[in-house]
């Protein structure tokens, strides 16, 4: 069933978007950002799946030959995926490199006291 | 060539520089004179602004050790310059000295220029009386700005431009074909606003706190002395014409016989009745507000005046 | 040959970046060399397409790796540059190429220049990438490294107190935005799919569905978060405080330029959606809610660059109302205030970098009288002022002018009270603008001195040279708008009405006209006031009454008496007779008045922007869900 990969993309979505709004520790924003992410792929995974496909693997003689199936899932998507894990990897690494150094000079990480900017 | 000479007479001489220099003087004097006439004094002759500012012209220049040579001098040419030029894009009835070049929005930001010129112009100066002036200076121009934009967009419905919204041209069109805007009666509120406005954007009595002589020494002008000054001076009897002529091509217009003369004589006529109405009046009978009191008068009273006759414009009234 | 020159550029940059950090990072000569070599040549390649594109009308496209489409289908990576992407990328280059000049200088004091660098060169590459690019998923690629870029030199100078912070509130928004343009992304490929925009365009078009409007919404939201309207705003004030000032320039000239153009290339080019009023009056909404808010935000600032920052805000407002209109001049007044953000912002951080190098602060309560000290940045920073506030002649007038005239002439068409009312905050928030730099020229550059600042200098020449480029493109942009009409912006405005040539060029001949697509031609704006004549006289005259007070110093029969010796007390301040001494109005003491009665606005105000993270996002992602809540809702 496609539908509970789209549900479980919003319901991760939604997670994380709870978190980065409700919890204070920096760290668990940081988490709620990848949750995000995560659902956000998924969302792009299920958009090119197929039910039943193959894999789009074959080679050009098959394709020559007749032989390749034309059933199969879309490959695009999963190339996207990929590039946005990379993507949402380096984001979560930056971030908590960044609160690293929020913790050296702030001596915390809760959100509560990390805002000597305002106004 | 011919086209340049026709361009350096509007703007040095008629409707520019002279002539608005000239009855700037004028309005100053008669604004003088009524003045004391209300509070039982004799009163200057006509001429005595025309005097003082040649009196000024002949005396030394002090430019103050923290001053900002270039800004300091500078600041009266630049007001100067562009309240000559405001009156060029001001119908005087029929008669525009660039028919296609009337807009709102143009002389709305010309109009705000001398202020800005007197604000440069003070805060080089250094003083902290200044200081205090160049800011209450800003507050009103914000006060006055929001019912003067309000009666601007109002007219400008009103009249309906054809191509673009903010036709100077259009209002004068619409006033010959249908009668003076004053007399529609939506339009009224607005007219009280705009007669508000211009006290404030002169910077007369109730509304002179920018410049407040009793409190903050005239505030930007505290070091000014000699020809600048004279040039200041100046500059607010200039801005008194530019703003009455303002409201009479928004709200009086449509008189047209035809001979550019006669247009610009009643053109002055009503001119001298608007500051006397808006300026001597109220200045002969009230005394200086406080700068927040004056923020507030504006953005609730005056605004709300304009906001009516805006809601009542735009509702086909 | 030409139709290499935009990825060539591009992959320059990329390149550059790498190149610095291996070569660069001990030898300050070489890594100079590198980044100034990598942004001239890539500008220039830029520069070098005005002539086909803008002039000739070409629309250029490239496949990467020769990826061409196969039956109608793109399956490459596809770049494709019109009239309007090339104005943004002008726009990119010029900003960069200035910023590398003037960071030379500024950030020599600086460790690490060689990440430094780095990360100029990649924001430079990922931003200029953003607007060539015509793949939205590549878009997407270029969003991201633009965050990272922006978001490590934030956080550059991390022994300053605020720049982790700001790098991590920027970090957090940003993903948010990120996320929700990709969620957008999908959604338009799982519609479409293809992710090339001019086949997307040819699809879509008079075809939305359900998914697609989702999409858009997503998508207006990310570029939102990009752009930093309103809800969005909170971080961008943080890093244009915190980030050096070179790069504070760049944010306010490119970075958010780049959102404003995803805007107008999805709103317009690959949604065509910019006849729906309902999306019309969501963008007039939020750009009318980000100036007035911006701006006010600004009135009470204190620190030279944060007030800059919400001004920033406050204009991109401008910008953002004037596209919303869907109209072509409000278009064109769009586009025209977006280059002429980018030329006076832009120039007034540098001003602001060159106080702070020059000083040390940027508190506008600690500096004063700098402009004995400073004259040729003071006089630049008056320049950016005045086009900022929009005072005519400078080019701030000219795009304003064109934004009022175009909200009002559509509120007085549609007979839509929202659009007067628009009107009325827009010309407001202008004299409010005003009153914000009056505040720092009075606090800054008027004003008396304070004694530790007695020895202050003038910047050195590299400084000043990208100044002196700025202000000089600020007075003849205000000048000559006719012909800056003519030549950039209304081949873009064209450019982004009429898709038909960008479809065909990209998928190939008739694939627009089998779409359904059509052309319609919008000429260039008439400006009703604009009379050369007139101004040229006024001109000579300013300039005849400029060169006379200064060649001669007199007026006609007074003597202008200078300063000569140090202790006349005839030339000393006016002090009620008293001694004089140092007093200097501050910032932070104007505009009383105004402020008591504003009170209780500023305290719920000030009170939004509080600083903590999660407050933030949760603004960021309530506007989120209410923009798309309103596509659903309204766009029927």
């Amino acid at each position: 069933m496609i539908i509970v990969n789209y549900i479980a993309s919003v319901f991760l979505i939604v997670l994380g978007f709870y978190t980065v709004c409700m919890k204070k520790n920096l760290i668990k924003v940081v988490l709620g950002l990848g949750i995000v992410d995560y659902g956000v792929n998924m969302l792009i995974v299920s958009l090119g799946f197929n039910a039943g496909g193959t894999a789009p693997i074959y080679q050009l003689s098959d394709l020559l030959n007749g032989v390749a199936p034309t059933f199969f899932v879309d490959p695009v998507p999963q190339a996207l995926t990929l590039t946005s894990i990379v993507i949402g990897a380096c984001v979560d690494a930056m971030a908590l490199s960044l609160v690293i150094m929020i913790h050296r000079k702030y001596k915390s990480v809760n959100a509560d006291e990390v805002r000597r900017l305002r106004g | 060539m011919f086209n340049i000479l026709w361009s350096l007479f509007y703007v040095l001489i008629f409707p520019g520089a002279l002539f608005t220099v000239a009855v700037g003087l004028l309005l100053a004097g008669i604004d003088r004179k009524v003045v004391a006439r209300m509070q039982h004094r004799i009163g200057p002759p006509i001429r005595q602004p025309l005097y003082d500012f040649l009196k000024l012209i002949g005396k030394e220049t002090i430019i103050p050790k923290a001053a900002n040579k270039l800004a300091f001098l500078g600041a009266p040419f630049v007001g100067f310059v562009s309240l000559a030029l405001i009156m060029l894009f001001i119908p005087i009835f029929g008669f525009t000295a660039f028919s296609t070049s009337a807009d709102m929005i143009v002389i709305l930001y010309l109009i705000t220029i001398p202020g800005v010129a007197l604000i440069v112009g003070g805060s080089s100066s250094g003083s902290p009386y200044a200081g205090i002036g160049i800011s209450r200076e800003m507050v009103t121009m914000m006060a006055y700005e929001l019912p003067f934009v309000l009666v601007l967009l109002t007219v400008a419905k009103k009249a309906g431009g054809v191509s673009l919204a903010f036709s100077m041209d259009a209002i004068a069109n619409w006033q010959a074909a249908n009668g003076s805007m004053l007399f529609q009666w939506a339009m009224i509120p607005a007219a009280i606003a705009m007669l508000l406005v211009i006290p404030a954007e002169v910077g007369t009595q109730p509304f002179d706190v920018a410049e407040a002589e009793t409190e903050i020494c005239e505030g930007p002008l505290v070091e000014y002395s000699g020809a600048p000054l004279g040039l200041f001076k100046l500059n607010s009897a200039m801005k008194m014409f530019v703003m009455s002529a303002l409201f009479v091509s928004l709200f009086l217009g449509g008189i047209r016989t035809g001979f550019i003369l006669i247009d610009a004589i009643i053109f002055v006529v009503l001119c001298i009745i608007v500051t006397v109405l808006c300026m001597s009046t109220i200045h002969a009978i009230s005394a200086r507000l406080k700068i927040e009191h004056l923020f507030k008068f504006y953005w609730t009273f005056v605004a709300g005046l304009a906001m009516a006759s805006l809601i009542l414009v735009w509702c086909g009234l | 040959m030409i139709q290499h020159f935009p990825v060539a550029a591009v992959m320059l940059l990329f390149l550059a970046a790498f190149l610095v950090e291996i070569f660069g990072s001990k030898n300050a000569v070489v890594r100079n060399v590198i980044a100034l070599e990598a942004a001239t040549i890539s500008a220039v390649l830029i520069f070098a397409l005005v002539k086909p594109i803008l002039i000739d009308g070409q629309v250029i496209s490239y496949w990467m790796g020769n990826w061409a489409p196969v039956s109608g289908y793109a399956i490459g990576i596809g770049y494709e540059i019109d009239a309007l992407n090339l104005f943004f990328a002008l726009l990119v280059c010029a900003t960069f190429w200035l910023s590398c000049v003037y960071s030379i200088a500024y950030m020599k004091n600086d460790r690490h220049l060689g990440h430094y660098y780095t990360l100029f060169l990649m924001l430079s590459g990922s931003v200029l990438g953003l607007v060539l690019t015509g793949d939205v998923f590549n878009m997407f690629v270029m969003i991201e490294i633009m965050t990272f870029a922006s978001v490590a030199l934030t956080a550059f100078r991390n022994d300053s107190d605020f720049a982790l912070e700001a790098g991590f509130k920027y970090l957090v928004i940003g993903s948010i935005g990120s996320s929700m343009t990709l969620a957008g992304v999908a959604l338009l490929y799982g519609q479409c799919h293809t992710l090339n925009m001019a086949q997307i365009s040819a699809i879509l078009a008079g075809r939305m569905t359900p998914t697609s409007i989702m999409a858009l919404g997503l998508i207006i939201a990310g570029f939102g978060v990009k752009s930093y309207i309103v809800p969005f705003h909170t971080p961008a004030a943080d890093a244009y405080t915190t980030a050096p000032t070179s790069i504070s320039m760049v944010f306010s000239g490119m970075v958010n330029k780049a959102g404003v153009y995803g805007m107008i290339r999805m709103v317009y080019v690959v949604f065509r959606a910019m006849d729906k009023s309902s999306v019309q009056m969501l963008l007039v909404l939020f750009g009318a809610a980000t100036m007035f808010i911006g701006v006010t935000m600004a009135l009470t600032q204190h620190d030279f660059k944060r007030l800059l920052a919400f001004h920033s805000i406050s204009q991109i407002g401008y910008v953002i109302t004037a596209i919303g209109l869907g109209s072509a001049l409000g278009l064109t007044g769009g586009l025209f205030h977006a280059m002429n953000h980018t030329l006076f912002k832009g120039l007034l951080f540098l001003t602001a970098g060159a106080v702070l190098y020059a000083t040390g602060t940027t508190n506008l309560d600690k500096v004063g009288g700098l402009s004995k000290k400073m004259p040729v940045t003071a006089a630049c920073f008056l320049v950016g002022a005045f086009s900022i506030s929009g005072l005519p002649p400078f080019n701030g007038f000219a795009s304003k002018w064109m934004v009022y005239q175009a909200l009002y002439t559509r509120a007085m068409e549609s007979g839509n009270f929202v659009y007067a009312l628009v009107t009325v905050v827009a010309l407001i928030v202008s004299v409010m603008t005003l009153a914000s730099f009056i505040k720092v020229t009075q606090s800054a550059f008027f004003g008396q001195c304070p004694a530790e600042l007695k020895d202050t200098k003038e910047v050195p020449f590299s400084m000043q040279l990208p100044m002196i480029i700025m202000a000089v493109l600020c007075v003849a942009a205000g000048i000559f708008y006719k012909a800056v009409d003519k030549f950039l912006l209304n081949p873009a405005v064209n450019a982004s009405f009429n898709v038909t040539k960008y479809v065909d060029s990209m998928i190939g001949e008739g694939t627009a006209a089998a779409a359904g697509l059509e052309n319609i031609l919008v000429n260039p704006v008439e400006f009703s006031f604009w009379n050369p004549l007139v101004w040229l006289v006024l001109f000579v005259i300013v300039f005849a009454a400029i060169a006379l007070v200064i060649l001669y110093g007199n007026f006609a029969r007074g003597k202008v008496l200078e300063p000569d010796t140090a202790n006349d007390a005839k030339y000393a301040t006016f002090f009620s007779g008293e001694q004089e001494e140092f007093s200097q109005v501050a910032g932070s003491d104007l505009f009383w008045g105004f402020k008591k009665d504003w009170k209780g606005y500023y305290k719920v105000l000030v009170g939004l922007h509080n600083g903590n993270v999660n407050d933030y996002s949760t603004m960021a992602i309530i506007a989120a869900a209410v923009i798309v809540l309103c596509m659903f809702i309204f766009m029927r």
